[in-house]
């Protein structure tokens, strides 16, 4: 089957570029008067990294607007959501997620449980102006965890003018009667430029095409087809300002994102029909539930000299995450806590960041880059149940990085970065699980091994990264690069030190406090052709790591209620490689047809299996229409089965989806409203996402949707 | 249109490329759970207290079962229930047994449920592993009580 779909996609491309140079030549004099194209922020970056770089802009942030970024970015190359549920996702690139890659805003990493498999990504989806995705190494600037890429948000430069501006922004979802709006208003005066940004998103319980999902080989049933408790609200707050004179450029910014979504309860724990019966309320948020508090501020000072620039970003941040559940407990001795009877875990973690950059200016042929990251942080645990000790952790790194101009078509790029990393994690002991094994009957020595759901450990890392690159252009049409980096990340706390059932994956995980900092060698190349109607773009990479962390089943028995093996931290071998591959035509009379595919392999080189979440290989073949401010398109994404799967993991079916959309700017008033309106899933097929939280209770994904979106920019002259 | 051959071709060499390292090393590990069908006790069942529980399942895998492990453990709603009038005490139970070969039929009465036990809803659970470590499991809701029903052996 994969040999199949990598056929279709190879059929596919060189069939296409063939049709396309026909077309080619016929359409050089229509085209020639569009192709004013200056030097953009986006051509730009691309340029000036050696590693594979999408740029996302307005336009397209609009286009694809699903309420989440990790939804939105799902249609660039190589870039999947691992979703839960509806309306949660974060993100994945070529194949690793949770720790692996980082997310960054305004220059400061953002900081939250990455690693739980039940945990989204805490920001405003309606306050993103700009991402840009880079693929493959980056620990180089960006540190620990940026080995599989990064999602860098930031923000667009200021208007010209003087001005009073902001939008509202409405949008409507039928899959789960979601309703969401988002206002923004700003000001821009001489050297001050200012934001505020409201937004507020509802959501009832989705649909799913189904009437009965199997789960443990039972039959639970889905009553009105809508998935019980899968409601859940956000609320966001985010308030930023610039100050620009002369040499002296600063921001600030404060935000607040909140959730509170429910779990499907069938999910939690032995299914059980008496809790997935119909409450006759699809908008309710009941047990079991997560709570999700993410503050953040954060601050760049930054100065020009005549030969360099120098910056400073400062940042803090508040995760505060707790998940509801009513009080279960399987020691006899064990009584509800008087406060919050019903908090299973809470996690408090708080993250002090600062990185400092030096950039020379003063040579055209040559650019030296230097920096100084620190990053401090704490987390503070509560709540009945156990899964993660509190810890310190300090981290620390210096970075070097030099691109020198061999010619106007030519630029080297490479760079050294060491890392310190120390962790102090507390130990736990558990009397509750203690008296519980001695009434069961359990030896003493048994006892003592489990009695401490976490040991005391401290842990010293260091760690070296660096890579090496080129960038060739040619006549503006042809770009290539290829890169090779090493690059590392500090395991984490869940890593070192979890040991306890995890109420959503139902694993006893254990970490194991031995560990090494995961590192691994990353080579890539990527080539883009854009010229005239024709845009190619091809970016094969190849990974190797020495020592991968994964849960590995271990084979022996937990004692603990509800769970069967222990899953330990392990360090294996393995191998990545894969392709993101995607063209774009120009037809005629507006039309525009776009592929995007992407093939990913994962090994397991120790235990000779795959690795699991490989994400599937997928298309997108997309036809477009576009006439002045008019769009129309239909999409069909094929997802390819994924059969590769490592131990424990159930193997996913393929499928095709048809989606449809289309937009209009219309003049009202004196605003250029936006209406967009797109529907997906037309057929209302039922799937599985191979990368879902849901996917191991199979629970299909969402249903036929229609999706509204409002946009009423306005703007007065000051 | 020189360049669009190249492309190609390059589209051709990314793509075989892909296609040699994939087939080359073919996945050698075994990522096929065992498969569980348990047969007594079924869902639902009323298992009488003071007596051994009729236990029988088949297990099988496509290389070689390892172990298989039986949790019982009440399922009550943690808020009424009571501990301290009662005389009873809620009943566990966690063993594992371990096993070998591709197929193989259980048949046994080890499980006892003692007088004193608790009456009321249980959970029982059943997990099978392989030697490489793929895991299944069976879970069941049960009723422990007085009058329970025989069966026959």
């Amino acid at each position: 089957m994969r040999a199949k779909i990598i056929l279709a996609m190879l059929l596919f491309v060189s069939g296409l570029s063939v049709y396309a140079q026909v077309l080619d030549s016929t359409m050089v004099v229509e085209l020639e008067d569009v192709t004013v194209t200056g030097f953009s922020f986006k051509t730009a970056s691309k340029h000036n990294s050696a590693l594979s770089i999408d740029v996302i802009e307005k336009e397209f942030l609009k286009e694809h607007f699903r309420g989440n970024l990790m939804q939105t970015l799902e249609h660039a190359p190589g870039v999947r959501s691992m979703d839960i549920g509806s309306g949660f996702s974060k993100p994945m690139i070529r194949g690793m997620g949770f720790n692996r890659v980082s997310v960054t805003e305004n220059g400061i990493k953002q900081e939250g449980q990455q690693w739980g498999g039940d945990h989204g990504l805490e920001i405003d989806a309606f306050n993103i102006e700009r991402v840009i995705i880079r693929k493959g190494p980056s620990s180089l600037l960006y540190g620990s965890d940026a080995m599989g890429g990064v999602i860098e948000i930031s923000q667009t430069p200021p208007p010209y003018k003087n001005q009073i501006f902001g939008d509202l922004t409405l949008m409507c979802k039928s899959v789960n009667e979601y309703m969401g709006g988002s206002i923004n208003l700003g000001i821009k005066k001489d050297a001050w430029y200012s934001k505020l940004r409201y937004s507020e998103q509802h959501f009832g319980d989705y649909r799913i095409p189904t009437d009965t999902i199997v789960y443990l080989t039972q039959r639970i049933p889905i009553n009105n087809r809508r998935l019980k408790n899968t409601a859940g609200l956000e609320r966001n707050v985010n308030i930023y300002t610039e100050y620009r004179e002369g040499r002296y450029y600063s921001n600030y910014a404060i935000s607040n994102a909140y959730q509170k979504v429910g779990f499907f309860p069938g999910a939690h724990g032995i299914p059980d029909i008496s809790r997935v019966q119909n409450d006759g309320n699809n908008h309710n948020i009941e047990l079991p539930y997560s709570n999700v508090n993410h503050f953040k501020l954060t601050s760049r000072q930054q100065y020009t000299w005549d030969e360099l620039v120098g910056s400073w970003d400062v940042g803090y941040q508040n995760n505060h995450r707790e998940e509801w559940s009513l009080f279960h407990t399987h020691y006899g001795t064990q009584s509800p806590p008087e406060n919050n009877p019903n908090k299973e875990l809470e996690f408090n973690l708080n993250t002090f960041s600062s990185s400092m950059k030096l950039r020379t200016i003063k040579f055209s042929s040559w650019e030296y880059r230097g920096g100084w990251d620190v990053q401090y942080q704490q987390n503070r645990i509560d709540g009945y149940s156990f899964l993660l000790p509190t810890y310190n952790r300090f981290t620390t790194g210096l970075f070097s990085f030099i691109n020198k101009r061999l010619s106007n078509h030519l630029l080297l790029s490479g760079g050294l970065r060491y890392d310190y990393g120390y962790i102090d994690i507390t130990e736990y002991k558990d009397s509750y699980l203690k008296e519980y094994l001695q009434t069961s009957g359990y030896e003493n020595d048994m006892i003592e091994e489990y009695e401490w759901r976490s040991y005391a450990v401290k842990r010293n890392f260091g760690d070296f990264s660096g890579s090496l690159g080129i960038v060739w252009s040619f006549k503006d049409m042809h770009l290539l690069k290829t890169n090779i980096g090493h690059s590392f990340r500090l395991p984490g706390a869940n890593e070192l030190a979890a040991n306890g059932v995890h109420h959503g994956t139902f694993r006893h995980e254990h970490g194991n406090p031995a560990l090494n900092s995961e590192r691994g060698w990353q080579l890539d190349a990527s080539y883009e052709y854009d010229h005239k109607n024709i845009r190619i773009s091809v970016n094969p990479f190849v990974n190797w790591f020495s020592n991968y962390i994964y849960l590995k089943p271990s084979g022996e028995w937990s004692v603990l209620p509800h769970a069967g093996q222990i899953y330990s931290y392990t360090e294996h071998k393995a191998f990545f490689a894969g392709t993101e591959l995607s063209f774009g035509v120009d037809l005629f009379l507006g039309l525009d047809y776009s592929f995007v595919g992407e093939y990913v392999y994962t090994y397991n080189l120790d235990e000779r299996t795959p690795l699991s979440f490989s994400p599937p290989a997928s298309m997108r073949n997309t036809l477009k229409w576009k006439n002045n401010q008019r769009q129309l398109y239909v999409e069909l994404h094929g997802i390819a089965p994924q059969k590769r799967v490592s131990k424990n993991e159930d193997p996913t079916k393929g499928v095709n989806i048809i989606n449809l959309g289309g937009n209009i700017t219309l003049p009202i008033g004196k605003s250029m409203t936006y209406i967009g309106l797109s529907l997906q899933n037309l057929l209302n097929t039922k799937y599985y996402n191979h990368l879902s939280f849901y996917r191991k209770i199979e629970i299909p994904e969402p249903g036929r949707n229609f999706q509204l979106l409002i946009k009423i920019p306005f703007k007065s002259k000051l | 249109m020189k360049t669009n051959i190249k492309l190609s071709a390059i589209c051709i060499f990314a793509i075989f490329y892909l296609f040699v390292t994939s087939c080359s090393n073919e996945d050698e590990g075994d990522t096929v759970k065992p498969a569980i069908n348990l047969i007594e006790p079924g869902d639902g069942n009323i298992l009488k207290i003071g007596s051994d529980i009729h236990f029988e399942m088949e297990l099988s895998d496509d290389r070689m079962l390892k172990s298989y492990k039986v949790n019982i453990h009440s399922n009550f709603d943690g808020h009424t229930h009571s501990r301290s009038v009662e005389q009873t005490i809620d009943f566990y139970f966690n063993k594992s047994w371990d096993v070998s070969g591709k197929n193989i039929s259980i048949h046994h009465h080890e499980i006892f449920i003692p007088e004193n036990a608790t009456p009321g809803n249980y959970h029982m659970m059943v997990y099978c592993t392989d030697i490489a470590g793929n895991e299944s499991y069976v879970a069941r809701n049960v009723v422990l009580s007085h009058e329970g029903e025989e069966y026959d052996h």
